[in-house]
């Protein structure tokens, strides 16, 4: 061979070897963005000011949880840094902050953003860019559903419409001849309560005497309450918002209904509610609703693992919520247990996690305990089971105005 | 050609330029940022036809921005309406009901007006909610399509483009020299043959039209996502505020307001001692505040006093 054929030949060979090195170099190393050898990074929208912001403690408590994780030893020697942003509940500003996330911050999942408007106003971006968005902080249902369609998106907390299925079984099995009447919010959110209870009834959902819906923008109720004490009805079944949950129990007492039982939909029964109802007047004992995580102020559940972790992990990392927590705020164990899961699903996402492994952690889950959940609930998940929590137990209210709620009965079941 | 005329040609061409070239470096985040601005400069510059040019307070545009972003919501999701073809057919809706909100105006002046279109701001998002089924309610309603940062980008500033000849057009002539009349004085204005209802009216249709646009593409800037929560009163404040910034009365200074409002929550986001919690109200208001103490008339009037400066003097007064 000629010198100048075997220059060509040894130059072809280190373009080869170089080629080789660098698909190797890059295949390596190639990561989803967001996470480093040493960090993962992700982010949410939460509403720190505005309408919403009370629920401002929940990204609160998730930070405190991550900083204990971070102090010891972060998920397989990666520290999580989670960027908290504000979009105080408006989708306007839900979008730019997330895209925001994904672009500039380049975070590996948007975790734990919070409202049905605002997730729905990026979950289009989100599943297109194929970025996880999961544990999001709404009870909708469109999360579990919609897995085939938006496969990177997963709620966490059971779904409302599961949880009037409860009820209805609860009603059906224990008060098999009472006479409903339900008050619901005219929108999606209040008929899907009100579908699901009517599910749970099943053969009973005749029993359902009235049901009287009042418009979001309306705060008085007094019309439907006294609506559903002429028809007879001797249960009464609150799906509202907050404002408008309080109101109705105001007015039912002050009309001087005393209905053999009263229900109040989950997302309503945080305890700070229950005892602003009262002290206006409101006579709260005996009221229903369900819970799905331990309660930071019921002395049965004092020694339970879960409530002991979050004393302690919120008086080290996140001292501002010592007093909401003593004080019942259940968004303080909301925000432990979601973030559990995250750190859970993460653990599980392999050494070297990517999105992908990621999503398939959070659906393959399999009877996990979550300690800051209720006793007795296991999460699952599957290809076909997007709906992480669908167990449910009852509480009932007691002590009047400065009582507390307190968990009877069995656990519920919503599955579907 | 006069030399003012000369200077406002080259800067409208310097203008055109920057707006040309920019996509070509920004990355598609920026570029939604870009388009904001051009959302914001058509909304404030309706709002100045209304308040600047023929002295009529409204504290309610975000509610004619709500109509027009429903109605491209709204087309979109029912019937697959092209989604720029939802843009002229917002304009025309929300002059519509800005001439039916125009007519009973017409009784209020300062702050009965202002209370009145206050109104307007609570009420109008609400409708979404009382009639959740048609409109989506709490949950929101969204396009069949969304556009891409660039589609976005380009439709804007098209459309800021546009409307601004629109809005120069009709001001250099008898329409603004009427608008103007009226701001001046109304009484005189009647005196000289202006008839103040069909005017004071058409204000209200033009700028609520300018508005309807703004809140189309605030819409699709959104992901396409109309809800109620996005037309807040905060929003009629936002744009009165930006108006004030960008000086009553000129169209120039109209960017400058622009820019202020819808880049100040993302540059101010993150504030040392404040926080990210409030960091972004705190900064704007102390913003509102100084602009208001040392710039009365905006930034228009700053141009003006520029202007003035000796060297730079013109023999013509601005119109």
């Amino acid at each position: 061979m000629g010198m100048k054929v075997r220059m060509l030949a040894a130059f072809a060979g280190v373009l080869v070897v170089a080629a080789v090195a660098t698909t190797a170099a890059f295949g390596a190393h190639r990561a989803d963005p967001g996470v480093t050898s040493t960090s993962i990074t992700i982010g949410g929208t939460f509403p720190l000011t505005g309408p919403a912001s009370l629920y401002k403690t929940i990204p609160a408590a998730e930070k405190a949880y991550f900083d204990y994780v971070n102090d010891h030893g972060g998920v397989n020697g990666r520290k999580i840094n989670f960027d908290i942003l504000d979009d105080a509940y408006n989708p306007a500003q839900t979008v730019p902050l997330t895209q925001q996330l994904v672009e500039q911050t380049k975070v590996f999942a948007v975790f734990g953003s919070l409202g049905t408007a605002p997730n729905l106003s990026t979950w289009g971006y989100l599943n297109q860019n194929k970025v996880p968005q999961v544990l999001i902080a709404t009870g909708d249902s469109y999360w579990g559903f919609s897995y085939k369609k938006y496969p990177w998106t997963i709620g966490w907390q059971p779904d409302y419409p599961g949880e009037g299925k409860i009820y209805g079984k609860y009603l059906a099995s224990t008060m098999p001849s009472g006479k409903i009447g339900v008050l619901y919010q005219n929108d999606a959110f209040g008929k899907n309560y009100y579908a699901g209870l009517r599910v749970g009834l099943g053969a009973k959902k005749g029993n359902v005497v009235s049901a009287q819906s009042y418009d979001p923008t309306q705060t008085n109720v007094t019309q439907q309450i006294l609506a559903l004490k002429a028809a007879g009805a001797d249960v009464l079944v609150i799906f509202a918002i907050p404002t408008q949950a309080i109101t109705a129990l105001v007015t039912a007492t002050k009309v001087g209904w005393a209905p053999s039982a009263t229900i109040v939909g989950n997302v309503s029964a945080n305890r700070l509610f229950l005892l602003a109802a009262a002290a206006n007047g409101a006579n709260v004992n005996g009221v229903i609703s369900t819970a799905y995580t331990v309660s930071s102020t019921d002395p049965s559940q004092a020694n339970l693992p879960g409530v002991k972790l979050a004393s302690s992990i919120i008086g080290q990392y996140a001292p501002s919520l010592v007093t909401s927590l003593k004080q019942g705020d259940g968004n303080v164990i909301y925000g432990l247990g979601a973030a559990w899961t995250f750190v859970y699903a993460l653990q599980h996402a392999g050494k070297n996690p990517t999105r992908a492994s990621f999503m398939a952690a959070l659906k393959s889950m399999h009877n996990v305990v979550d300690p800051f959940n209720y006793t007795g609930i296991k999460m699952n998940t599957s290809r076909t089971d997007n709906f992480p929590i669908e167990q449910d137990i009852l509480m009932k209210w007691a002590g009047g105005a400065s009582g507390d709620w307190q968990t009877f009965g069995k656990l519920y079941d919503g599955v579907r | 050609m006069s030399r003012r005329f000369l200077v406002a040609v080259v800067v409208l061409l310097v203008a055109a330029a920057v707006v040309v070239l920019l996509p070509f470096q920004l990355d598609g985040y920026h570029e939604g940022l870009a388009a904001k601005v051009a959302i914001f400069f058509i909304a404030v510059l309706g709002l100045n036809i209304l308040t600047g040019y023929t002295g009529q307070i409204s504290i309610g545009h975000g509610a004619f921005m709500a109509i027009g972003g429903y109605t491209t919501a709204v087309m979109s999701h029912y019937h697959h309406t092209n989604l720029l073809l939802t843009l002229p057919l917002a304009f025309v809706i929300a002059f519509g009901f800005g001439v039916i909100v125009g007519i009973p105006a017409l009784r209020f002046s300062g702050v009965y007006l202002a209370l009145a279109t206050f109104a307007l701001a609570v009420s109008v998002p609400q409708f979404a909610l009382k009639f959740s089924k048609f409109f989506g309610g709490s949950n929101g309603i969204q396009t069949s399509t969304t556009p891409t940062h660039l589609w976005l980008y380009v439709v804007s500033w098209a459309s800021a483009g546009i409307l601004f000849l629109v809005a120069w057009l009709v001001l250099r002539g008898r329409t603004g020299r009427a608008f103007r009349s009226i701001r001046d004085s109304e009484i005189a204005a009647a005196a000289s043959g202006v008839t103040l209802p069909i005017y004071k009216t058409l204000a209200f249709g033009i700028s609520a039209a300018f508005a309807g646009v703004a809140g189309s593409l605030f819409v699709l800037a959104t992901n396409g996502f109309a809800q109620p929560n996005e037309f807040g009163v905060f929003l009629s404040l936002e744009l009165l505020v930006g108006a004030a910034v960008a000086g009553l009365g000129s169209l120039w200074g109209v960017l400058i307001g622009a820019i202020f409002i819808a880049l100040l929550p993302t540059v101010s986001a993150d504030v040392p001692l404040i926080g990210s919690a409030h960091g972004q109200d705190v900064v704007f208001g102390l913003i509102v505040i100084g602009v208001m103490l040392v710039l009365p008339t905006g930034f228009a009037g700053l141009l003006h006093r520029l202007q003035a400066l000796p060297g730079v003097r013109t023999a013509e007064k601005e119109g």
